[in-house]
């Protein structure tokens, strides 16, 4: 099959039960998707679990999607879905800690420097492999991140998207997600911040 | 003794805005202000660049590959979905 059809005809070939679009859809997204899972889960298994979900899912609700949205909103919508089931299954999220502050709806003073002097970060030149010593302080910094401020930092400063996108995959409000981006940038700078100095 | 920083209304505010926009629109001509500040602040400076290097190292996290296997098992389960 042509690989340069459109997102919309492989979706209309598929919806009519052509398995090979279908495959060619998969075939596409597939990074996509498995990147972000992983990117969302911060473990293999857990994201080959997530993967699997969400291509099942497509094929069983392609007949929903009424390509009123982008096809990846709707499918980043399918992931994070995906993802909470499972997180909901195993109660995953006893390790995460609240970083709901309890002094923001006071005075919003909850987001201050929390030092006097702030120590300057070391470089991270563009072109700098991230070792695996550094990918497991970004892994295990950002699975202390509670979930739902975990995925939209993800979704809009990793993918990319927009906070208009972003609030649509996870039905959310626009200042909801850029508050939640907010505070999960400052929490991972506070928990990067040992190591970034020392 | 080194004079310590003192944290002013102004830093404030700019840590709220970098929180909220990093150095986004920091060209346009509402966040003059802000501009100015940061060249004379180098706290705020340091806080901006720390921001800005916490998701430049998430950004530059290498991407996995999708294991072959699962594409195999993927296939097989929605032979048995339909
Ligand atoms: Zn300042």
């Amino acid at each position: 099959m042509a690989t340069h059809l459109s997102d919309e005809e492989l979706i209309k070939r598929a919806k009519k039960g052509d398995e090979r679009a279908f495959t060619q859809l998969v075939r596409r997204y597939e990074s996509l998707v498995y990147s972000f899972a992983f990117k969302v889960c911060r473990n293999e298994e857990k994201a080959s679990e997530t993967w699997q979900d969400t291509f099942v899912n497509v094929f069983r609700k392609l007949h929903q999607f009424d390509g009123r949205s982008k096809f990846t909103t709707w499918l980043y919508s399918i992931v994070t879905n995906s993802c909470r089931m499972k997180r909901r299954q195993r109660k995953l999220d006893k390790a995460s800690v609240s970083i709901e502050s309890p002094t923001e709806s006071h005075d919003g003073s909850d987001d201050d420097p929390s030092v006097l002097t702030i120590p300057p970060w070391k470089d991270t030149p563009l072109d700098a492999v991230i070792d695996k010593e550094l990918r497991t302080l970004l892994d295990e910094a950002i699975q202390r991140l509670p979930y739902d401020y975990r995925v939209v930092f993800v979704l809009r400063d990793v993918e990319g998207m927009s906070a208009e996108e972003t609030g649509k995959i996870l039905k959310l409000s626009v200042p909801a997600v850029k508050s939640r981006l907010r505070r999960a940038r400052v929490f991972l700078r506070e928990q990067l911040n040992p190591y970034m100095t020392a | 003794m080194k004079r310590i920083h003192k944290h002013s209304a102004l830093c404030r505010e700019v840590a709220r805005h970098i929180q909220n926009q990093l150095d986004a629109e920091l060209l346009s001509p509402a966040c003059r202000e802000i501009r100015k500040h940061l060249r004379r602040c180098p706290t705020c400076t340091a806080y901006l660049d720390s921001l800005k290097k916490t998701v430049l190292l998430y950004r530059r996290y290498p991407d996995p590959h999708v294991p072959a296997i699962m594409r195999e098992k993927l296939f097989a389960i929605l032979k048995t979905t339909t």
